[in-house]
């Protein structure tokens, strides 16, 4: 222990750990308890007025690499006021992350910032390092989608389903606008977001289930359970949006809708069970964890929870599942930061990053960052940690678009 | 007519990794590598931290301990502007005598904006004007800190291991080692530590092992409270998103659990160029200067066009445009234009075609007691009336003339100009004997005008 004791006792500085989301950015120092900043995802630029998304996947690598840029830049001269060149990065990401944004970060962050080094890190993994535990499913709701991902070491089971903080706004934007009297032609994205997050929870199962009964009415004489008080919130300074109690508790219902396909957010989760080697899951359906920022609306993981244990019962899982206990973990953070955490964590273990990490040195030897699933360049013995992990053993489980 | 002074209308192009069109102003110039330089091809570095509202100056190494925030200031977390420290009188029992009561100041924050102040969320009044605020610490600190502890512990032995074993095949230790090491919580008996690939704790290594618990997992979560269903929302005390993620640690929902943040920190950021590592712009150290130690910008070295006046342009019809040029050194410089040649690369933007003087325009050297001086003297310079329109100290009008090549869009027109570069302070050299001090270098730039619409 007196050995190796003290981080800052002279050896190198702290790393810098980005979380990139769809929605916002988790931004700060390894080895910290919280990240120092969350900041939306998007800069503000003298043209438009309206500000423009970082993370997006499908604009031309140009304009993807000045946007990255002023927004790194952003990030480090505003937010973390330090030198880019001191310090080495880890990236938390979701593993669709598609190979084009990938490069074209990194291609920021070595080119133009001259860092010395760049981990790519997996959001899902680096949830499971706070907890101190082996294996768990791990399941992200974000804002585009919700993910799921396994545990240490095996990527074996992924799902994913489109939906996410995004529909919930999309969604309750129109019904606000068919539903309130409001002056206004439409509502502006961040606002429809504050009054999802000020005022709409996901109720549990029983009045969930009423609920979507009522609105499909399939046998005409369901009853909506009485909706929660209209709250009043004023736009603008000037005008009142009349939001209207049944609008609060029905959004977050879609998430837990099954559509044409009975996919919904709770059968993400058993499929992947399903899907997962029979000896593995009792394992992992008692180490659950959640992250992401939408799991932070009031009453959802109790939802979530009666949910899976009411699907289980049903004939399409019953026999498949033979588990029927299921846990969650509750990480030391909130759910949207807890994917930055564990990256914070893995940071800040200084002896093993640099070998982890892709140097600039290699990157500009190569030119390229190894993917999870590159098999096929040789890489000398004193990179091959630069992977992020081991090579799984099914192929790419996805395409890359450009 | 004072669009035509706008910076956009004159661009000078910068050849770095990017091509890249700015105006003068906005470049800087190495003057060791004697080209121009934006500040996208420039590395930006943090020189100095300050408070934006007590503007004090903050060393780096007490700011990375301050996590970058100001010791005095605070942030009000309702509006984020800068909260006030107000103090009231308040009777207070005397030390010596508690029946007497006397009069104690007693200080609280508040927000001139918003009207937040400290009582709201239940901080006590404190005795003393500065120091005595505290930010809540975070309850998950110490299970962070031991987590980090127990996977550097994993983290040395694997750094060990594959020190030794440099040319042995290679494994991610990691992973591996979570299976013999971490104690369960199910009855799975420890792993004797010599599973471990036979390492063995040399070198009078710590024998202490650092475990942690795994974490629990809980099988109920709590459900809402059954009056969320019927409770109206009270919305002045529900957080907005961006009050909660001002305090990423904690987010809280509720308005009387938001407790204020200090200030964080701006800083001073210098340019350095990135071929020959030379600074090229260092503010002073005093947050409240606005001079520069370094000021290498490029409108102090590069003679600056600028457009005077445009007559009406009309399609393929001569028109003489006036410019301005500026010397902004003090020694006379001697300045000549090209057009740009044919199928020239940079060369991508014009829309007319332009006639530049072909004689060589010279400028006198910016004298700063000029101004003062009423009576110019005549400079003696033979002027070409039909070039130049006017001269005066260090700046002269000439004519240029342009023929839109196109019916429609604007005019844009592009030429090479070329001037002669004393380089003062050059990098030290062993000056010989009888020899001038200072050479002069041609330097060429690319110059585009954007002389507006056609006339109808």
């Amino acid at each position: 222990m007196p050995l190796f004791e003290g981080l800052g006792s002279g050896g190198e500085k702290t790393a810098v750990i980005v979380d990139l989301g769809a929605a916002y950015t988790k931004c700060g120092f390894a080895g910290e308890t919280g990240p120092r900043f969350i900041i939306p995802s998007e800069i503000k630029r003298a043209g438009s007025p309206e500000a423009v998304r970082v993370v997006q996947y499908n604009i031309n690598t140009e304009e993807l690499y000045s946007i990255l840029k002023e927004f790194v830049h952003l990030l480090y001269f505003r937010h973390l006021l330090v030198n880019p060149r001191d310090r080495r990065v880890v990236i938390v990401e979701s593993v669709l992350c598609p190979s084009h944004f990938r490069e074209t970060l990194s291609r920021v962050f070595f080119k133009h910032f001259e860092v010395p080094s760049v981990l790519f890190a997996p959001s899902h993994l680096m949830s499971v390092m706070t907890l101190g535990i082996q294996s768990a499913l791990v399941m992200d709701c974000g804002y585009t989608e919700t993910l799921i991902y396994e545990g240490v070491p095996i990527l074996s089971a992924w799902e994913a389903l489109p939906m996410g903080g995004k529909a919930i706004h999309s969604v309750c934007g129109i019904t606000m606008l068919v539903f309130s009297s409001a002056l206004v032609d439409s509502i502006p994205e961040d606002v429809v977001e504050d009054i999802k997050v000020r005022t709409c929870f996901v109720s549990d199962l029983q009045r969930g289930m009423k609920i979507q009964e009522a609105r499909f009415n399939l046998d005409g004489s369901a009853e909506r359970p009485a909706p929660p008080p209209d709250v009043e919130y004023p736009l603008d300074g000037q005008k009142i949006l009349h939001v209207k109690g049944s609008i609060r508790d029905s959004v977050a219902e879609m998430l837990f809708e099954q559509d044409n396909e009975e996919k919904s957010i709770a059968t993400l989760l058993l499929d992947t069970l399903v899907k997962c080697p029979i000896d593995t899951r009792k394992v992992l359906s008692e180490n659950l964890v959640i992250i992401g920022g939408t799991s932070m609306l009031p009453g959802f993981l109790h939802r979530l929870l009666s949910e899976i244990r009411s699907l289980v019962e049903k004939p399409k899982y019953r026999d498949a599942l033979a588990t029927k206990s299921f846990r969650i973990h509750s990480p030391p953070a909130k759910p949207n930061c807890t994917a930055w955490l564990g990256g914070a964590i893995f940071g800040a273990l200084q002896d093993i990053l640099g070998s982890r990490s892709v140097s600039r040195d290699y990157y500009s030897e190569t030119g390229r960052i190894p993917d999870w699933c590159c098999l096929s360049a040789p890489l000398p013995d004193s990179v091959y940690e630069a992977g992020k992990m081991p090579p799984p053993l099914m192929k790419r489980a996805f395409s890359t678009e450009k | 007519m004072a669009t035509l002074l706008q910076p956009e209308k004159v661009l000078y192009l910068v050849r770095g990794e990017k091509k890249i069109r700015v105006p003068l102003s906005q470049l800087y110039f190495c003057r060791y590598c004697s080209e121009l330089r934006s500040l996208e091809c420039v590395s930006h570095e943090v020189d100095s931290h300050f408070c934006p509202s007590c503007l004090e100056n903050m060393p780096s190494a007490e700011a990375k301990l301050k996590k970058n925030r100001c010791a005095n200031c605070f942030d009000c977390p309702c509006c984020m502007h800068t909260l006030s420290t107000r103090a009231t009188n308040i009777p207070a029992p005397l030390p010596d005598d508690p029946t007497k009561t006397t009069m104690k100041k007693a200080y609280y924050l508040a927000c001139g904006f918003c009207r937040w102040t400290s009582r709201d969320v239940g901080m006590a009044d404190k005795s003393v004007a500065s120091g005595g605020w505290q930010e809540p610490e975070n309850p998950h600190t110490q299970r962070i800190n031991k987590l980090i502890e127990y996977y550097q512990q994993l983290a040395q032995r694997e750094k060990l291991e594959r020190d030794r074993k440099k040319l042995a095949r290679r494994r991610p230790f990691m992973p591996q080692a979570f299976s013999t090491h971490v104690v369960l919580q199910r009855q799975r008996s420890g792993a004797p530590i010599s599973a471990l690939y036979g390492l063995s704790l040399k070198e009078g290594e710590d024998q202490k092992e650092i475990t942690i618990e795994s974490a629990q997992a809980l099988d109920e979560v709590e459900p809402l409270p059954e009056d969320y269903y019927t409770r109206p929302v009270n919305l002045p005390e529900v957080t907005t998103l961006r009050q909660r993620l001002l305090q990423p640690d904690f987010q809280p929902a509720g308005a009387s659990q938001l407790h204020p943040r200090h200030k964080h920190l701006l800083m001073k950021r210098s340019l350095r160029c990135r071929k020959c590592e030379h600074n090229l712009s260092k503010p002073e150290f005093n947050p409240t200067s606005i001079k520069f130690k370094i000021q290498l910008v490029a409108v102090s070295y590069i003679p600056e066009v600028r457009i005077m006046s445009i007559p009406n342009l009309r399609h393929l019809k001569e028109s003489q445009v006036l410019l301005t040029l500026t010397n902004p050194v003090e020694n006379i410089t001697h300045v000549s234009l090209y057009t740009c040649e044919e199928g020239d690369p940079d060369d991508i933007n014009s829309t007319a075609k332009v006639l530049v003087p072909s004689k060589e325009l010279v400028l006198a050297g910016k004298d700063a007691a000029a101004e003062y001086d009423e009576l110019a003297e005549p400079q003696g310079f033979q002027d070409d009336p039909d070039v130049v329109a006017f001269r005066k100290s260090n700046k002269i009008g000439f004519f240029i003339k342009v023929i839109p090549q196109r019916e429609e869009g604007d005019v844009t027109v592009a030429f090479k100009l070329r001037h002669d570069f004393r380089n003062l302070a050059a990098p030290i050299r062993p000056t010989e004997e009888g020899e001038a001090t200072s050479e002069a270098i041609w330097l060429t730039h690319h110059v585009e005008l954007s002389l507006g619409p056609l006339a109808t």
